[in-house]
Formats: C-alpha cells, sequence, structure tokens
C-alpha cells in the first residue's frame, strides 16, 4: 500500500554568519493513512524542523537549505510551489502546538478564528454554518456550552479549554495528517492527559494520520502505533511502539529509556553527555512482533 | 462597558493632576525668569507709574503662592487674562485661531495613519526583503528634517515650479464663508458651497503633508517594530500552519495585536504636531495659532504666551485621553476586564 | 567588538550613516580651514556677489548680503552639533538618575517624580521649548538650556520603564538578598543594563536636537544673526522663493543630511546593542 508520507533522505541546512549548519543528515519516515506515529528525541534533535519541512513552511526561508523527498499524497512538498504548499496546509494536514493559550490569536475571539479555519476549505461558508459546524466541533471535544467559547478571547479560558479549542480547529476539517508538536507541554500533566486521551478517541473516530513529535516517553508509549527515535538529525532506532520499548536495541534509545525518572525512588539514571554509541547506524524493528 | 467607564474617569482623575502640573509650570515659566514681566511688556520706554499700575493689575506685587491663586482662580474662570498684543481677552483670540491649526492638523494626522500604518505593514510582511529596506530609507529620510524643510521643499515643488496647488492661506479670497465652527472644511459645507469646500481642501493637501511626513515615517517604522515582533510569536506561526494567505495574516493577525502598543506613540507624535504646525504654518502663512504664537512671543505678551501653551497643553491630554479609550476598546484584555477570566 | 564591527559591516546602512556623522563632525571641527570664505560666518558684506545662484566660485551661492551659503553651513554644524552635545550631556545624566530612581525605589517617591515626569511630558515639546525661549532673550546659551528643560523627561521615562521591569529580575533579587545598599543596586547593577538603550536613544536624539534647535532658530527664538544658523538661514531665505531656491534648499539639506546621518547610525546600533524600539 503507498504511504500517506513518505520522507526520504530529508537533508537540511541552516545558513548563519558562521556558516553552514547542517541539522538534518537525511532522514527516513514513512507514516499510513490513520497511522499514529510518533518522533521521539531530545531538544534540538530536529524533530519540530522536520514538522515544519511537512508544513512547508521552511520551505519558504531563505537561510534554509532542504534537499531529498517529502512526498504527501503522492506529491513531494519540497518541489512544489509554495501557493500549492499552503492549499494543503489546514485542510489536508494541521498542526497542534506546544502551548494552546499563545498560539491562538490574543485580540480574535475564538468564534472567528474557527471561522477562519473552517473557511480554508470553503471560504464562502456562511457564517451560521461555520458557527454551526464550530459548535458541533466543540461539543466533539468535550465543551459543552460551546456559544459562550465561541464568543470568548483565548486570555478567558484556562490553558486545557484551549487546548481542546486547537484540537477542535485542527481537526475541522478533516485533515489526513496531523501534526502534534509536544501537545500540552505547557499545561499540568493532569490536564495533559485528559487532552491526549480525547485527541487518541477524535483522530481514530475520523481515521486521521498523526505525528506526534515529544521527548516524553510515556506519552508516546500510550498514544503511537509506531516509533521514531531521532538523535542529532539522525534517526537511530524504529519499529512498532511495543518492540521497541520491550526491546530498545539503540545505545541512545536505552539511554532515553533509562533516563526516565520511575516512580519507585531508584533515584536519577546517569546519562553520559555524548557517546561514540549514539552515533551507531540505524536499527530498524521489523512490523511483525 | 463598565471598566472603559472606570478607565475614562481615572483618565480623567490623572489629567487634571497633570493639568494642574502643567499650571505650576507654565506659571514657574512666566514668572520665576528674571526681570519685570510687567516692564518687559511695556517695553524701555514705559514711565513708572505705567509700570506699576499693571504690575498691580498683574498682582506682580504680591508673593508668588497668591500670584499662582489668582492665576488658578481666573483660569479657573475661563479667563486667561487680556493679551498685551492684540487688547482682547486670550480666550477670544485663541479661539479665534485655534479651529485653522486643529484643522490643518487633524488633516495630518489622518494622513499620516493612512499611509504610515500600511506602509508599516507592508515592510514587516516583507521584513528583510526590498520592499522593507526601500520602505525604511524613505521614513527615515522623512523622519530627518523639520517640518519646514518639508514645508519648503513641497512649496517649491508642487506650488511654484508645478503649480498645482495654492502658496499659501486657507481659502481663495473670493469665497465669503460665514465662521461657524472656524473648520473651514466644515464651514464651507454649512454654507452649502461646494467649490469653496474643494478650495479649501486643495489649500489644506501641502502643509498637511509637510506637517505628517515625519509622523509618516515614525509611524510606519513603529508598526514595522511592533509587527516584527509579533511575527514571533506562537499564534503566527499557527496562522502559517492553517495556511491563512500571507497577506491576511499580515492585515490581521500580525497587525492587530501590534496595533495596541503603537497607538500610544501614535497619539504622542499626533499630539506633537500641535508643536510642529508652528513651523509649517509660517512657510504656508497659514492664519492659525502660530502667526499668534510667535507675533506674541516676540513681544513678551505672558498672558498670552501662557494662554497658548496651556490651551496645546489640554489638546494634547485630551488626546491622549482618546487615544488610551481608543486601546481600551481594541484590547479585550482590558474591555472585559470587568467579567473576569472563565 | 568585533561581532559589532561584523554587523556594521553586513549593513552597509549603518556604515554611510558612521560616515556621514563622521564627515559631518570633520566638516564642523575644521570648519575655519575647510570653509572657501571662513569670514563669511559673521556679519560680512560683499553686494558684487549678493544673492548668486551656484556657481564654481559659490558651490551653494550666495545669500542676500554675497556670503557663501556652503561656508555658513560648515559653520551652523558647529552650532548645531555643540547644541546637541551639551543638551544630551547634561539632559542624559539627569533623567537617567531620575528615572533609575523612581523606578527602582518606586513607592510615593517613584510616583511623583514620574508624575512631574508626566507634566513635562504633557506639553509638545516644540511647545515648551518655544514657550521658555518666548520669555528668555534668544542666545545659544538659552536656547540649549530650553532644549535641555524639554529634553531630560524622555531620558527618565525611557530608564523607568526599564528600571522597573529589571527590579524583578533574579541579579537584583540576588543583591538585594546579599544586602547590598540601594544607591548600588540602581546604579551598579540596573544601570548597565540601561546602557545599550540609553546610547541608541542619545544617537537618535542628535538629531532630533538637531531639528528641535532648528526649528527654534528657524521662528527666530534661537541663534541671532549674523551668527550662521542652519534654521535661521532657511527663514530668511524663505521669502525669496522661489527665484532664490538656494537659500532655502541647501541648509534645509544640510539639515536633512546630518539628521539622516545621526538616525542612520542609530538604527544600527539598536541592531548591534540589541535594543527594542
Amino acid at each position: 500500500m503507498t504511504s500517506l508520507l513518505d520522507i526520504q533522505n530529508l537533508k537540511l541546512n541552516f545558513k548563519t554568519v558562521q556558516g553552514q549548519v547542517e541539522v538534518l543528515h537525511g532522514i527516513d519516515i514513512n507514516i499510513n493513512a490513520g497511522e499514529k506515529v510518533a518522533l521521539v528525541g531530545e531538544s534540538g534533535s530536529g524533530k519540530s524542523v522536520t514538522a515544519r519541512i511537512i508544513l512547508g513552511l521552511l520551505q519558504e526561508l531563505r537561510q534554509a537549505r532542504i534537499s531529498g523527498e517529502v512526498y504527501f499524497d503522492g506529491r513531494d512538498i519540497n518541489t512544489m510551489k509554495p501557493k500549492d504548499c499552503a492549499k494543503l496546509r489546514g485542510t489536508a494536514m494541521s498542526m497542534i502546538f506546544q502551548d494552546p493559550t499563545s498560539s491562538l490569536n490574543p485580540v480574535i475571539t475564538i468564534g472567528q478564528q474557527f471561522t477562519e479555519v473552517l473557511r480554508r476549505r470553503n471560504n464562502k461558508l456562511a457564517q451560521a454554518i461555520c458557527d454551526e459546524q464550530a459548535t458541533r466541533m466543540l461539543n466533539d471535544v468535550a465543551i459543552p456550552d460551546a456559544q459562550r467559547v465561541l464568543n470568548a478571547y483565548p486570555f478567558q479560558l484556562s490553558g486545557g479549554m484551549n487546548q481542546r479549542v486547537m484540537i477542535a480547529m485542527a481537526l475541522a476539517n478533516r485533515p489526513k495528517l496531523l501534526l502534534a508538536d509536544e501537545p500540552g507541554t505547557a499545561l499540568d500533566v493532569s490536564v495533559q492527559a485528559q487532552t491526549l486521551t480525547l485527541m487518541r478517541e477524535l483522530v481514530n473516530d475520523y481515521q486521521t494520520a498523526v505525528l506526534l513529535i515529544s521527548h516524553n516517553l510515556g506519552v508516546v508509549r500510550e498514544f503511537a502505533d509506531r516509533v521514531y527515535v531521532i538523535y542529532q538529525g539522525r534517526i537511530v532506532e524504529d519499529g512498532p511502539t511495543s518492540a521497541l520499548f520491550a526491546n530498545p536495541k539503540h545505545a541512545y534509545t536505552q539511554a532515553l529509556m533509562n533516563a526516565v525518572p520511575r516512580i519507585v525512588g531508584t533515584g536519577l539514571a546517569k546519562v553520559p553527555e555524548v557517546s561514540d554509541a549514539f552515533l551507531a547506524p540505524r536499527i530498524t524493528h521489523s512490523d511483525v512482533t | 462597558m463598565s471598566a472603559v467607564i472606570r478607565l475614562l474617569l481615572r483618565r480623567l482623575g490623572i489629567s487634571v493632576i497633570v493639568l494642574i502640573g502643567v499650571s505650576m509650570l507654565i506659571f514657574a515659566i512666566a514668572r520665576v525668569i528674571p526681570g519685570d514681566p510687567a516692564r518687559i511688556a511695556l517695553g524701555p520706554n514705559a514711565k513708572a507709574e505705567q509700570i506699576a499700575s499693571l504690575r498691580a493689575q498683574m498682582h506682580l506685587d504680591e508673593s508668588l503662592p497668591v500670584q499662582y491663586g489668582h492665576f488658578l482662580a481666573d483660569l479657573s474662570r475661563g479667563d486667561l487674562g487680556i493679551s498685551l498684543y492684540t487688547n482682547r481677552p486670550v480666550t477670544k483670540d485663541i479661539a479665534q485661531f485655534l479651529p485653522a491649526t486643529l484643522e490643518l492638523v487633524f488633516c495630518a494626522g489622518i494622513i499620516m495613519i493612512m499611509l504610515g500604518l500600511p506602509l508599516g505593514i507592508l515592510a514587516a510582511r516583507y521584513r528583510g526583503r526590498w520592499p522593507d529596506h526601500l520602505i525604511r530609507v524613505l521614513s527615515l529620510v522623512t523622519v530627518s528634517a523639520p517640518g519646514f524643510v518639508w514645508a519648503v521643499i513641497l512649496m517649491l515643488l508642487f506650488a511654484f515650479y508645478l503649480p498645482l496647488f495654492p502658496i499659501a492661506g486657507r481659502l481663495n479670497d473670493s469665497f465669503d464663508i460665514a465662521r461657524v465652527t472656524g473648520f473651514l472644511t466644515i464651514d464651507t459645507l454649512l454654507a452649502g458651497d461646494f467649490a469653496a469646500f474643494t478650495d479649501a481642501l486643495h489649500h489644506l493637501v501641502l502643509p498637511a503633508i509637510a506637517l505628517s511626513l515625519s509622523g509618516i515615517g515614525q509611524a510606519a517604522r513603529l508598526t514595522r517594530a511592533n509587527m516584527v515582533e509579533t511575527y514571533n510569536k506562537p499564534y503566527i506561526e499557527m496562522a502559517q500552519a492553517y495556511g491563512f494567505f500571507p497577506s491576511r495574516i499580515a492585515r490581521i493577525y500580525a497587525f492587530k495585536p501590534s496595533l495596541i502598543p503603537s497607538l500610544t506613540i501614535i497619539g504622542l507624535d499626533f499630539a506633537a504636531m500641535l508643536g510642529n504646525a508652528f513651523l509649517v504654518e509660517a512657510v504656508f502663512a497659514w492664519p492659525g495659532l502660530s502667526r499668534y504664537g510667535v507675533a506674541v512671543i516676540l513681544r513678551k505678551d505672558l498672558n498670552a504666551i501662557m494662554g497658548t501653551v496651556l490651551i496645546i497643553a489640554i489638546t494634547f491630554l485630551i488626546v491622549n485621553i482618546i487615544v488610551d479609550l481608543l486601546i481600551a476598546f481594541l484590547n479585550p484584555r482590558i474591555r472585559h476586564s470587568a467579567r473576569g477570566s472563565a | 567588538m568585533i561581532r559589532a564591527m561584523r554587523i556594521l559591516a553586513s549593513n552597509p546602512l549603518s556604515l554611510v550613516g558612521l560616515l556621514l556623522v563622521l564627515l559631518i563632525t570633520f566638516a564642523a571641527i575644521f570648519a575655519p580651514w575647510l570653509a572657501p570664505f571662513p569670514t563669511h560666518n559673521g556679519a560680512v558684506i560683499d553686494f558684487a556677489f549678493a544673492n548668486k545662484g551656484p556657481s564654481a566660485r559659490n558651490w551653494m551661492g550666495t545669500d542676500l548680503v554675497g556670503r557663501d551659503i556652503f561656508s555658513r553651513i560648515l559653520y551652523a554644524y558647529q552650532i548645531s552639533l555643540m547644541l546637541g552635545i551639551v543638551v544630551l550631556a547634561i539632559a542624559t545624566p539627569v533623567g537617567t538618575a531620575i528615572g533609575l530612581i523612581a523606578g527602582y525605589v518606586g513607592g510615593w517617591t517613584g510616583s511623583i517624580l514620574m508624575r512631574i515626569v508626566d507634566v513635562f511630558l504633557s506639553i509638545p515639546p516644540l511647545v515648551l521649548a518655544i514657550a521658555m525661549m518666548g520669555v528668555l532673550e534668544p542666545t545659544l546659551t538659552n536656547a540649549m538650556l530650553a532644549v535641555t528643560v524639554m529634553w531630560w523627561p524622555w531620558y527618565a521615562r525611557l530608564v523607568y520603564s526599564i528600571a522597573r521591569s529589571e527590579r524583578e529580575e533574579g541579579y537584583v533579587l540576588a543583591a538585594e538578598v546579599i544586602g547590598a545598599g540601594t544607591m548600588h543596586i540602581a546604579f551598579r547593577e540596573i544601570l548597565p543594563n540601561c546602557l545599550p538603550a540609553i546610547i541608541t536613544k542619545m544617537t537618535l536624539d542628535m538629531g532630533f536636537v538637531i531639528i528641535i534647535a532648528s526649528s527654534l532658530s528657524f521662528l527666530g527664538l534661537g541663534v541671532q544673526p549674523p551668527t550662521a544658523d542652519l534654521g535661521s538661514m532657511v527663514a530668511e531665505g524663505a521669502r525669496y522663493l522661489p527665484d532664490s531656491w538656494w537659500l532655502t534648499v541647501f541648509p534645509g539639506l544640510a539639515i536633512l543630511v546630518a539628521v539622516f546621518g545621526f538616525n542612520l547610525l542609530g538604527d544600527g546600533l539598536r541592531d548591534i546593542l540589541g535594543v527594542d524600539e
């Protein structure tokens, strides 16, 4: 079967005052329709820029040099015209950001922002229909008093509420792919868990494929079907979630898992700053476990 | 709405305090300087009894606090004293000359906003690329010369070499318009004389542009700077991730939040035009407060000087209150502060 | 320093600004040697060459009594630069000290100081200077005094707002915890963090002071004839437009070039020092 997203040998260079810096050294990622995939790594490993390349945002930056192929639905985003690429954003793919409250515009009401999102698919959509669809979407993310929320500004709502709004907006146009960059990291752990559960139920219902970007192994294990581990711009290990968690083979993945503090009180793990073993070649678990 | 009314009352309260301070400052400038105001006003050839009677009339023989008390008491009755230059009440003089200045400043302010904000938006939208560089250099040029230099250059180019606009004045002498508001653009319309209205506008163009040029540059630079900062906010990235048109992101998502911090400064620029109007009015022989102000200053007419400065300070404070209310209206955080968070 | 040079080099506009500022400073300092007619700064009359347009002898023409306009512009730069330097040398420390105390100490002292600042700021800058010159004799010293009096509140407000936000920073709290004195914290801990903003503002303000000072003399309230001043040169020539255009256009452009130079340099400094607008 052909995959929804197929990234092959993706490289990213940034031009800085000091010269060229290579951020991604040729990564391959594959996501099938409706599949939930996680990209795990520490901050600075290149996971967030990957999401922005998939959206076609980084391509517009003049300092960025990108090579390789990013096939979305059979078309290469890297060679697409910026205008055509913009047509995919907000319709065929959408994104959820880290901090919901600062990702919603502070001076525009939730209702107006929702309308703008819905009109990405059909810009002649009547206001009444937009309101109706927005209300239905908000009900889907367990917001009962949708009318009040639509008339509110983001600062009037709690972080968890804004996160639900953002999930509703992201899924409103039934995208094929949802990019979730550290969703809810800025929220309380309990609120983050609630909203993640909600998001998982919805993407299952809508058959939306997800690329979850996270450094939180607990979240990844609960959410994803398959996992890619990224370290310093390289994929070091990938495979089905259960296989990878049961038997991490790459030294970096092992270190990452040891670094998670356990609630049983065995103390903080010792993780080396750098290790030659972290740079070992990629290990791929077979798809059958 | 009650939050906005509370804000209005607070601002009015602060303005009254500031206004009292301004009256003290003006009083201090007028009285604490060396020299006898009466002698200065009457000139070196005045007789001793003339000076004595004027001193008594101006309460100059009493202590400074008492003098200030008299000044305040007169002020509260709307009495700014008699101008030694025109021999009329200063309030009458100001009422005659202020509307011309306000009309000019108001037009210049509109031009500043209509051109300055869109140029700033354009520069921010194409930040780092050639439209940005072009607008940056142009706006830097416009803020680099005082109003009278622009007035002279515009007059030379568009009144003499290309005689598109009149050289001086507010209205052609052939029109006889009853002065109701003192704003000729309004008075001509009230008189139903459309030809006179066009003529009044025609006279306004060059002085208003000369007065607004540095404001345009200032507004464009400020809008650009605030918007570039806004462009780094997560909600802009979110708007980009949703594929909104870049021009729409610029006009709505980035401009709206940036407008609020810009407005205070734009209000200050607007008010600064009250001072700069002195320069432009002089070049275009605009019969406003400037001609009067310079005349009374050269004659050391203290009552008129104090009155003129006070009126300008009051206008300035009113502009600031309007700007603050506008900010409160545009900023949902202030507008909805009464309702609290959900 | 090396980083600053690199940013300056990569930003050709600020380099142009620096060159303009250096050129104008050089011209002002060496005016007596550079000016083709060094005596034309004062009351010289040469009716044979009166009111002549630009020529090989007088690059920018001559004024109504035959003085060389180019020479007078060079001398006028002396007045403008000196005025700017004196005004900022007084207004900046005064405003900075008041802003620091009001911002860091706060409380009643701070409120009263800032209300006084508000009073000064609620009169348009030029109007306050005009009012002061209205009661003072129009001399260079008085013009400096009037512009200084209207200038310090802007520094007070700038430093006040920075000091207010710095007051909550960790390094200030740390200094308070180890028992440093109020004055030590204000002037040794907070002040260095205000310096980039102050230096940037001073550079931009050099241009702005030149504008205000020339405006005063344009209205006849500043430096008096026969001393050469850019503002009064424009005012004298404005009556002879459009025929004797050189009387106004060259002094006007001289103001524009000088202020533009300081503005370009100030803009570049803002980028180098990382100051918010």
